[in-house]
């Protein structure tokens, strides 16, 4: 049973990556322009005399940077063997540096950022989505749906810049800008750290307000054709305490679809938050990715899309397989 | 003694859509009692009012549903009580499982997916009773023994079940407390008639053994006459007749019932059923007079007009229609 559970889904992990990689592959190949001939073009516009010979050894040296030697297949092959160790070429705009490099700078801060707003939007929406439906007449409960009913319509640059408006330049508690205070050592010690904390605090914040309402509407909805379900009623009817018809009849049905919904978002941190990071002047792959779209620096934005593509594909299997433990309907069909 | 008293009981829906409300008048005062240790049946077309009835006399209101008159009392053997004036929820579930019982519908869904049988077993009598493990392991060991369930079934999830075998797990989840009354709400429906069979000869078996009182509520008349010792038959919110099932089933005296039992099929009879025409009215504006007047061959120009009320014609049998008093 397991083994028909698994095995096939393994493989249809595997499938979608190699196409993606694949695609990732095909598409700059493509495309009219050409990376080498660009990069010896600037060279060249640079005003540099360089003998045809020279040109010739560079063009080679690029074309073997770039993994544009040989023929299609012979390309096809050296990209996956370069892609096992973890090599993805040089950036076109800030040649030579290497697009892994780039990549490995702007990733912990989103990572960082993504996954701890995400995480807190999801508990609290979650959270509050199965309280307000399972207590209907709560007061407390209809006033926090409205509060967050009010202020998901607000477009999320207009929520970070009121943000830091109230609290980095009225009221400057929080830094107005930057991943950490200049002058502080990179590393794991309690003044980073403290640093690090006080210059995430409104990145996050603006997420968790705009997100929640997404989670809370979510819960709502699932957990409110949960309660009109029959083993509620029945539960109701056998006299369970409140708490536990709540938690494990109401929540735990309803979290399922929330459970997918987390990690699936997960799958998206690579794309990084552009605004966010262009807000708060916040380091971050969002903006890398601009960066690259609009200065035309392919090998970055096929960099950035194999994470994307491992990324999203990761999260997707890691719904399937925890899948089974939140559903046993799952389990054995 | 009667151990549940129900007064003129009137339970509506009533539901406001952009400023206007709508009133649905499922229960309209009814009135009946039911008897210690004795089946009560409860029987009527869809869309009557039958499971609203039930949920009203079982305290389980939720708007849009709403008590408006009406006196639901219990008397069991240490205290009396009228559900209805219990205004604190911990009350109501106090009685709950322990004192009035609910088998529901046998649908797919009253167990909760995912969750083991045996959580749900824990679940209801770890609500209600301070007991160890293994007491309560022994309890639910000898409860299942008793219907002839097996232990394994603890260890199952619901859909890993039969619809017949969830069914039945739902009953011995209702009456692990023992409960002084079981209110049965369609507990065949939805299941095959060999199933049916053995969920009936479950619930007769459980009632033997718990001396308990059993409230019925099915449209299967079939499953009336099999368990019932008395039969209440609902229409359009109303009792319109009530008696022992004998009589009733014998000599009914209310056409609406005729109309039912003259729909069953018998054994040796080959002769094709009569149908009941129509259908019941809808009970956001139930006819004037008597509320079965427009499908009853029978009706009067005094059905058009006055309601009948529902009246003793002798040995406990009571009947709602203008037919019965003094001969026309």
């Amino acid at each position: 049973m397991l083994k028909k559970y698994y095995i096939p889904r393994l493989i249809q992990y595997f499938t979608v990556v190699f196409i993606g990689l694949t695609l990732v592959f095909v598409i700059p190949r493509l495309l009219p322009s050409n990376p080498v001939e660009s990069q010896l073009s600037r060279m060249m516009a640079q005003g540099q005399y360089l003998d045809p010979a020279a040109i010739e050894q560079i063009r080679e040296t690029l074309q073997q940077l770039y993994g544009l030697e040989g023929g299609m297949f012979q390309q096809y092959i050296s990209y996956f063997k370069r892609l096992f160790t973890g090599d993805l070429g040089p950036s076109f705009t800030q040649f030579p540096t290497p697009v892994m490099t780039l990549i490995k700078q702007s990733l912990p801060w989103t990572v960082g950022l993504l996954l701890v707003s995400l995480t807190i939007s999801w508990l609290i929406g979650t959270i509050l989505g199965g309280i307000r439906v399972s207590f209907p007449h709560s007061r407390l409960a209809r006033l926090i749906e409205l509060v967050i009913m009010g202020v998901r319509p607000i477009p999320y640059y207009i929520v970070a810049l009121v943000l830091l408006i109230l609290f980095a330049f009225l009221v400057p508690v929080f830094p107005m800008a930057g991943g950490y205070s200049m002058g502080v050592k990179i590393g794991f010690n309690a003044r980073f750290i403290l640093s690090l904390l006080r210059h995430a605090f409104l990145p996050v914040l603006s997420m968790v307000i705009i997100e929640i309402g997404g989670w809370f509407l979510q819960m709502r909805n699932v957990a409110s054709n949960i309660i009109e379900e029959d083993y509620v009623v029945y539960a109701e009817a056998s006299g369970l305490p409140k708490a536990k018809i709540v938690f494990m009849y109401i929540m735990r049905n309803a979290i399922i679809p929330q459970i997918t919904g987390f990690a699936l978002n997960l799958g998206f941190i690579f794309g990084g938050a552009l605004i966010t990071e262009i807000v708060f002047a916040y380091p971050g792959m969002g903006y890398l990715l601009y960066s690259a779209i609009l200065a035309g620096d392919y090998n970055l934005i096929m960099g950035i899309n194999v994470f994307s593509i491992i990324g999203v594909s990761t999260a997707m299997l890691v719904v399937d397989l925890v899948y089974p433990l939140l559903d046993p309907r799952v389990r054995y069909s | 003694m009667a151990i549940l008293e129900v007064k003129n009981l009137k339970a509506y829906y009533i539901t406001h859509k952009y400023g206007r409300s709508s009133t649905v008048r499922a229960v309209d005062g009814v009135s009946f009692e039911v008897n210690k240790n004795e089946i009560y049946g409860i029987a009527g077309e869809s869309g009557c009012g039958k499971s609203t009835l039930l949920k009203a006399v079982s305290g389980l209101v939720k708007p849009p549903l709403q008590i408006l008159d009406g006196e639901v009392s219990y008397n069991f053997s240490d205290e009396s009580l009228n559900i209805l004036s219990l205004n604190d929820d911990r009350q109501r579930r106090r009685l709950r499982g322990v004192r009035i019982s609910l088998i529901p519908q046998g649908s797919m869904s009253v167990l909760n997916p995912v969750r083991r049988i045996r959580k749900s077993f824990e679940d209801v009598v770890y609500a209600h009773l301070d007991v160890s493990e293994s007491e309560f392991e022994e309890m639910v060991r000898d409860h299942l023994q008793a219907l002839g369930l097996d232990w394994t079934v603890m260890h199952t999830y619901p859909h890993q079940l039969s619809g017949g075998m969830r069914q039945r797990i739902t009953i011995a989840l209702s009456t692990i407390l023992r409960p002084d009354i079981i209110f049965a709400d369609e507990p065949t429906t939805a299941l095959d008639v060999v199933v049916q069979r053995g969920v009936v000869q479950l619930i007769k078996k459980i009632k033997e053994e718990q001396q308990n009182t059993l409230i019925l509520v099915t449209h299967d008349m079939s499953i009336h006459a099999n368990l019932c010792d008395r039969l209440a038959v609902m229409y359009a919110g109303e009792i319109v007749e009530e008696g022992d099932v004998q009589t009733l089933f014998s000599n009914p005296k209310h056409p609406y019932t005729s109309m039912l039992l003259n729909s069953l099929p018998r054994v040796g009879d080959s002769s094709p059923r009569a149908s009941a025409p129509g259908a019941p009215p809808s009970l956001v504006d139930p006819p004037p007079g008597c509320r079965f007047h427009p499908r009853c061959p029978f009706a009067m120009e005094r059905c058009r007009k006055e309601a009948p009320l529902l009246r003793d014609v002798g040995n406990r049998h009571r009947v709602a229609c203008f037919l019965q008093e003094g001969g026309q």
